[in-house]
């Protein structure tokens, strides 16, 4: 599955979600991850930010069942681009 | 789902915010991977790391692949073990020293070895070239496949089918990339090192896969143990190496994504340079994430997870005595 996570968190902390996505996804802008999932992962992924958020901050997480499903247009540079080719 | 990941560049990998992180050694950016759907890393550059990153992938169970001068598969650095079971590895020895057994289990493999050549030849067949009389000769091949032979008749078989096989090459190729002959150590051209180099990535998802199990990778039934070599894994990438790097180096080279802009040729040897690798690689990679309904257990399966199940039926044959039917492209 292919998802797509925001995040809004105080200014300071924003670090600590930046640091829970990468494990599982590619970071493509400022508070914006995206990348292929599987279930098990995505559940993890879940419990961790709920965990994380205090009163007021907030975590979107978008869901597809597949990026085929996905129009996706980058202006620029593609940061997932070469991911897996470093 | 879980990914491998090829470096090609030189860097250091190190552990960072509790995932894997690229430092290039040009400066360039640094690069975060996800730790958590990695599978295993190719390194085909100069890369430095430490004992607190190996610790790391050890506890995600991720495998280095490493990959020295030449493109040739120097070595893995694999996570302990999470599966042992002596009982395995005995029932492995007691297959390979029992001769009928042993003979049985090789025969299967050359038989799926040969299945797995001859589709890929009618494929081609019914695109416009005359490949008739490869595939009756791999068929030949394919009948005097008997599970009474001796080891070394079945691998002699095995290397007749796979000469008649490379053959084909010369003509699905286009005339600019011919064969003539596959040899290595070096490779001499452009399509023996494209072949050395699809083999040897295979070769290596296949340790991966064997390590997924029980099983001893130092322990198999066609070729010989006790060659420097993880010879299971052997065993294992000669069923694979039709589906996987035949079919990438066909397409890319007929495409032209692959042409002679992407070799290095030097005296005597011919490699692909960092571009060809990953124009390679990438085509490898997406071939070992399609899918394909499989037959029995009713749901989709990848390319890669086919290698998995390989060495899932080896053991459950070794241990339940089930029949191990070998793979053989049913698609």
């Amino acid at each position: 599955m292919y998802v797509v996570m925001v995040y809004d968190l105080e200014a300071d902390r924003t670090q600590k979600a930046l640091k829970i996505g990468r494990r599982y996804l590619t970071h493509v802008q400022n508070s914006v991850l995206e990348g292929e999932i599987s279930e098990g992962d995505l559940s993890k992924l879940k419990n961790e930010i709920d965990d994380l958020l205090k009163p007021g901050e907030s975590t979107i997480i978008y869901e597809l069942s597949s990026d085929t499903l996905l129009n996706r247009t980058v202006y620029g540079e593609d940061p997932t681009e070469n991911q897996r080719f470093l | 789902m879980d990914r491998n990941y090829h470096v090609f560049s030189d860097g250091r990998l190190e552990r960072s915010d509790d995932t894997l992180r690229l430092v290039p050694d040009d400066g360039g950016e640094k690069q975060y991977i996800p730790i958590e759907n990695a599978e295993a890393f190719f390194l085909h550059g100069q890369i430095d790391f430490n004992t607190r990153l190996m610790s790391f992938l050890n506890d995600r169970t991720v495998a280095l692949h490493v990959f020295g001068w030449e493109d040739y598969y120097s070595g893995s650095v694999m996570p302990k073990r999470g599966q042992t079971s002596g009982k395995t590895v005995v029932n492995q020895v007691r297959a390979y020293e029992d001769s009928q057994h042993r003979r049985q289990l090789a025969a299967a493999i050359v038989r799926g070895s040969i299945h797995n050549m001859r589709t890929n030849v009618v494929y081609y067949n019914g695109r416009d070239h005359d490949l008739d009389d490869i595939i009756e000769e791999l068929e030949a091949a394919a009948a005097r496949v008997d599970k009474e032979l001796p080891v070394d008749e079945l691998l002699g078989t095995e290397a007749t089918a796979r000469k008649a096989y490379y053959r084909s090459f010369n003509e699905i190729l286009p005339s600019e990339f011919q064969l003539s002959q596959r040899e290595y150590n070096p490779p001499p051209n452009e399509i023996n090192s494209l072949i050395s180099f699809g083999n040897s990535l295979v070769y290596a998802n296949c340790v991966s896969a064997i390590r997924a199990t029980a099983l001893d990778p130092t322990i198999s039934y066609l070729h010989e143990p006790g060659e420097r070599r993880y010879s299971l894994s052997l065993d294992l990438a000669d069923l694979f190496k039709p589906v996987l790097a035949d079919r990438v180096l066909f397409r890319l080279v007929n495409r032209n994504q692959i042409s002679d802009t992407d070799f290095e040729t030097e005296l005597g040897s011919c490699l692909l340079n960092e571009s060809g690798r990953k124009t390679y690689t990438k085509a490898f990679e997406e071939t070992l994430e399609r899918t394909v309904e499989h037959p029995t257990l009713n749901r989709k399966v990848s390319y890669q997870y086919l290698m998995r199940l390989e060495a899932y039926k080896l053991k459950k044959h070794l241990l339940t005595g089930e029949e191990y039917d070998p793979f053989q492209r049913w698609w």
